[in-house]
C-alpha cells in the first residue's frame, strides 16, 4: 500500500528525472574518459611501432635487402623485443624473414596499418593474440610489415569498460533505492497528514495530526494545521453557541408576535385593539430585524473589507460628540458622565465605527455602572499611541469573566434580563480588531476601567 | 412638490415590493410609474421629469448607480432615493457619492419611505426666512435659540439642530435614521436606543408645562412635530 502510494509519488517521479538526468551525464564522461584514455594508449604504441619500422627502413637503405634480414633475425631472437612481430615477404607474399609464418592477409595495398589475430601463438604466449602493425611495399617490391601485441590494450580498455558499467549501474541502483526511501519518508508523512484530514472529515475537529518532534519542515506544516484545526474548531464553537442564542434571542419575540396575532385571528375585529397589536408586531419585528443587522454588522466589519474607507479622525472630537449624545441617557440614571484628556488624539480609522464603539462603550458604563455615579472618559497619547479609556464606578465584572464579555451573546447572568441584546461588546471588539486597537479591561477599584489601544501613527 | 406635480418613478424589480410600493405611493396622492429593470428605468426616467425617483440597487440587467450616473449625465435633475438591500455603510455612502440624495435599507418601513420621498421632493422649496414658527413655538435660525409663547427654551446647539429639523419637517414622520443622518452625520443606526432617549430630553425641554405637546412619536418609525389641529 504504501510502497504503490510511494512508487505513484510525485516526489518519486521526480527523483526519477534527477536520477536520468545525472544518469546520462555520468555514462557521457565516463565514455570519454574511456575512449580518450583508450584512443591515448593506442597513439602512444602506434608511435613505438613506427619507430621500429623506421629503424629496419633505415637498415635496409643503408645495407640493403640483407641487411634487413638479418637485422629481422635479430630482433626475432632478442627477448626484449619479444612482443613485437615482423614479416619481410616477396611480392607474392611469400614470407622471407621475421616472427609470422605468413603475411597477414591478401591485402595489397602498398602500405598501411592493420590489425589481426595472431594464426599461432606467439613466443610466450597462447592463443591467438591481437595484433596492431604497419606494412610498406619496399623499393625492390618486398613488403615489410611491424607490428607488436595489442591484446594488452584490449584487456586494458576492457577493464575501463567494465568499471565504468558498473560503477554506472552501482549508481542507478543506488540512487533508485535512495530515492524510494526518502520519497517513503515524504509519502509517510503525507499520509499521516491525511488519514488526520480523513478522520476529520468523518468524526469531527478534535483530531490532530501526530507530531514526531523534529521541528524538521514536516513538523511545522503539521503544527501549522493543527493550529489552524484549533482556530477552525474555536470558530465553530462559537457560531454553534451564537446559533443557539441567535435562536433563543429570536424564539421570544417571535412566539410573542405568534401568540399575539393567533389570539387575534380567532377573536372578533375590533378596530382599536387590532391597530394596538399591529403596532405591537411591527416594533417587535424591528427588534428581531435589529439583531440580524447588528449581526452582519459584526461580521462585515470582521470582513476587514472597511479598511479603504479609512480616514483620519481626531478622537477627542468623536468622544465630545457620543458624551454630548449619551449624556441625554446618563442624565436620568444621575450619572455624571465627563470627558478628560489631551486636547487632541489622532487615529486612522472609520468615524462611524469608531462613534459606534464608542457609544457602546459609554452606553454600557451607564447602564452597568452605579446609579448616581460617574463616567469618566479619558482620551490621551500615552507613549505615542492613541488611548480611549471609559471608567465607570459600578460593581464592576469579576476578572474571570474578562476574556467572556467579548463574545457574542454573552451576558453577565444579574444582567441577563436588562435590556440589551449581548451584541454591543462583540461589536466593540470586531471594530477593535478592524483598527489593530487591543482592548485592555482593568478594574477601576470600584468598577470598570476600559481601556482602547490605538497603534500610533507611522510618521 | 415643485409645480404641485407629484409624478414619481418607482424602479423596483421584485413584482410584490413593486406592487406595495405602488398601492401605498398611489393612496398618498402621488401618480406612480413602475420600471422593473434598468433599460426601462433610463428610457422613462428621460421622458418624463419626475418629482422624486427611487431606485432599487439590484437590477436585473443594469445597476441602479449606473441607471442613475446615466440619468444625472443626461441632465436629469430629480433627487434620487436609493432602496437598497445592501444595508452597509459602504454600499450607503458609496450610492450617495453616486449622485444618490437619499437612500433606505430594506426591509424599510413605508412610513419611512413616505417620509424620506416627502423630505426629497420639498427640498428644492429653499426657506429663506429666518424664523420658523409651529403653533407657539418659533425658532430663530440667526441666534440658534426656541421659545414658546416668548419663553424661552434652553437648548445645547445639537438639541436646536434636532429641533430645527422636526420644524422643517412639520407634520411630517422623521425616522431616527434620518435624524442620525442629517444631525449628526451618521450612517449608521447605532446599537443603542440612544436617539430615543435624546429626543425625549429634547421633548422635556420644548413640550414640558406647555399647554400641548408638539413632538409625537410615531410607533415603530420615529417622530413628528406638529401643531394640534
Amino acid at each position: 500500500m504504501l510502497l504503490a502510494k510511494t512508487l505513484t509519488s510525485s516526489t518519486f517521479r521526480l527523483a526519477l528525472i534527477a536520477i536520468g538526468t545525472f544518469g546520462v551525464v555520468v555514462s557521457a564522461i565516463f565514455s570519454y574518459v574511456y575512449l580518450s584514455t583508450s584512443s591515448y594508449v593506442r597513439s602512444r604504441w602506434d608511435r613505438a611501432i613506427m619507430t621500429e619500422y623506421s629503424s629496419l627502413r633505415s637498415a635496409y637503405d643503408r645495407s640493403g635487402h640483407d641487411g634487413l634480414i638479418e637485422l629481422i633475425q635479430q630482433r626475432v631472437a632478442d627477448k626484449s623485443f619479444a612482443e613485437n612481430v615482423y614479416i619481410l615477404a616477396d611480392p607474392s607474399l611469400a614470407a622471407l624473414a621475421g616472427n609470422l609464418k605468413a603475411w597477414p592477409s591478401t591485402d595489397v595495398a602498398p602500405k598501411g596499418w592493420t590489425e589481426f589475430r595472431a594464426p599461432e601463438p606467439l613466443q610466450g604466449t597462447t592463443g591467438h593474440p591481437l595484433l596492431r602493425a604497419m606494412f610498406e611495399t619496399l623499393p625492390n617490391g618486398d613488403r615489410l610489415l611491424v607490428g607488436r601485441d595489442i591484446s594488452d590494450l584490449d584487456s586494458f580498455t576492457d577493464r575501463i569498460k567494465a568499471a565504468v558499467i558498473s560503477s554506472v549501474v552501482l549508481i542507478f541502483v543506488l540512487a533508485g533505492v535512495a530515492s524510494i526511501l526518502v520519497t517513503r519518508r515524504t509519502v509517510g508523512r503525507i499520509e499521516a497528514i491525511n488519514a488526520t484530514s480523513r478522520a476529520i472529515m468523518q468524526s469531527g475537529l478534535d483530531k490532530r495530526i501526530p507530531l514526531r518532534g523534529t521541528n524538521d519542515e514536516w513538523d511545522r506544516v503539521a503544527d501549522n494545521l493543527n493550529q489552524m484545526l484549533e482556530r477552525i474548531e474555536t470558530l465553530m464553537g462559537e457560531v454553534k453557541q451564537v446559533s443557539d442564542n441567535v435562536a433563543h434571542d429570536l424564539r421570544t419575540p417571535l412566539t410573542r408576535m405568534r401568540g399575539r396575532l393567533e389570539k387575534a385571528y380567532h377573536g372578533e375585529r375590533h378596530g382599536e385593539a387590532d391597530q394596538a397589536l399591529i403596532g405591537d408586531t411591527i416594533a417587535d419585528l424591528d427588534a428581531v430585524l435589529r439583531i440580524f443587522s447588528s449581526i452582519t454588522r459584526i461580521a462585515q466589519i470582521e470582513t476587514q473589507a472597511r479598511k479603504g474607507a479609512f480616514r483620519t479622525v481626531d478622537l477627542v472630537e468623536v468622544v465630545n460628540e457620543v458624551v454630548e449624545l449619551y449624556d441625554a441617557a446618563a442624565e436620568p440614571a444621575g450619572t455624571r458622565l465627563s470627558v478628560a484628556g489631551d486636547r487632541e488624539v489622532v487615529v486612522t480609522g472609520d468615524r462611524d465605527l469608531i462613534f459606534d464603539a464608542i457609544g457602546n462603550l459609554v452606553d454600557n458604563a451607564i447602564k452597568h455602572g452605579r446609579a448616581g455615579g460617574q463616567v469618566v472618559v479619558t482620551t490621551e497619547n500615552i507613549d505615542g499611541r492613541p488611548v480611549i479609556s471609559i471608567a465607570d464606578d459600578g460593581p464592576g465584572i469579576p476578572a474571570e469573566e474578562y476574556e467572556h464579555v467579548f463574545k457574542r451573546f454573552y451576558r453577565l447572568e444579574r444582567s441577563r434580563y436588562a435590556p440589551g441584546n449581548g451584541l454591543g461588546l462583540s461589536l466593540v471588539a470586531a471594530v477593535a480588531r478592524l483598527h489593530d486597537a487591543r482592548i485592555e479591561l482593568l478594574d477601576n477599584s470600584p468598577g470598570l476601567k476600559l481601556r482602547l489601544w490605538f497603534p500610533g501613527l507611522a510618521t | 412638490m415643485t409645480g404641485g406635480h407629484r409624478h414619481i418613478l418607482v424602479v423596483e424589480d421584485d413584482p410584490e415590493t413593486a406592487g406595495q410600493l405602488v398601492d401605498q405611493l398611489t393612496i398618498s396622492g402621488y401618480r406612480v410609474d413602475l420600471a422593473v429593470s434598468g433599460s426601462e428605468a433610463l428610457s422613462r426616467g428621460a421622458a418624463i421629469d419626475y418629482a422624486v425617483i427611487t431606485i432599487d440597487r439590484m437590477l436585473p440587467d443594469i445597476d441602479g448607480i449606473t441607471v442613475m450616473q446615466r440619468l444625472r449625465g443626461g441632465g436629469i435633475s430629480a433627487p434620487f432615493l436609493i432602496v437598497s438591500a445592501l444595508g452597509e455603510i459602504d454600499d450607503k455612502v458609496r450610492g450617495l457619492r453616486a449622485g444618490g440624495d437619499d437612500y433606505l435599507v430594506k426591509p424599510f418601513s413605508f412610513v419611512e419611505l413616505l417620509a424620506r420621498i416627502e423630505a426629497l421632493g420639498r427640498r428644492s422649496d429653499i426657506v429663506n426666512e429666518t424664523i420658523l414658527r409651529v403653533g407657539d413655538l418659533a425658532i430663530d435660525l440667526m441666534s440658534r435659540t426656541a421659545s414658546r409663547r416668548g419663553r424661552n427654551i434652553l437648548l445645547f446647539p445639537r438639541e436646536f439642530q434636532l429641533l430645527e429639523y422636526l420644524v422643517r419637517n412639520e407634520g411630517r414622520v422623521v425616522s431616527r435614521a434620518m435624524l442620525l443622518q442629517h444631525v449628526w452625520d451618521l450612517h449608521f443606526d447605532p446599537s443603542t436606543n440612544i436617539i430615543d432617549v435624546y429626543v425625549g430630553r429634547v421633548r422635556r425641554k420644548v413640550d414640558d408645562q406647555q399647554a400641548y405637546p408638539l413632538i409625537h412619536t410615531v410607533r415603530g418609525v420615529g417622530y413628528c412635530l406638529r401643531a394640534p389641529g
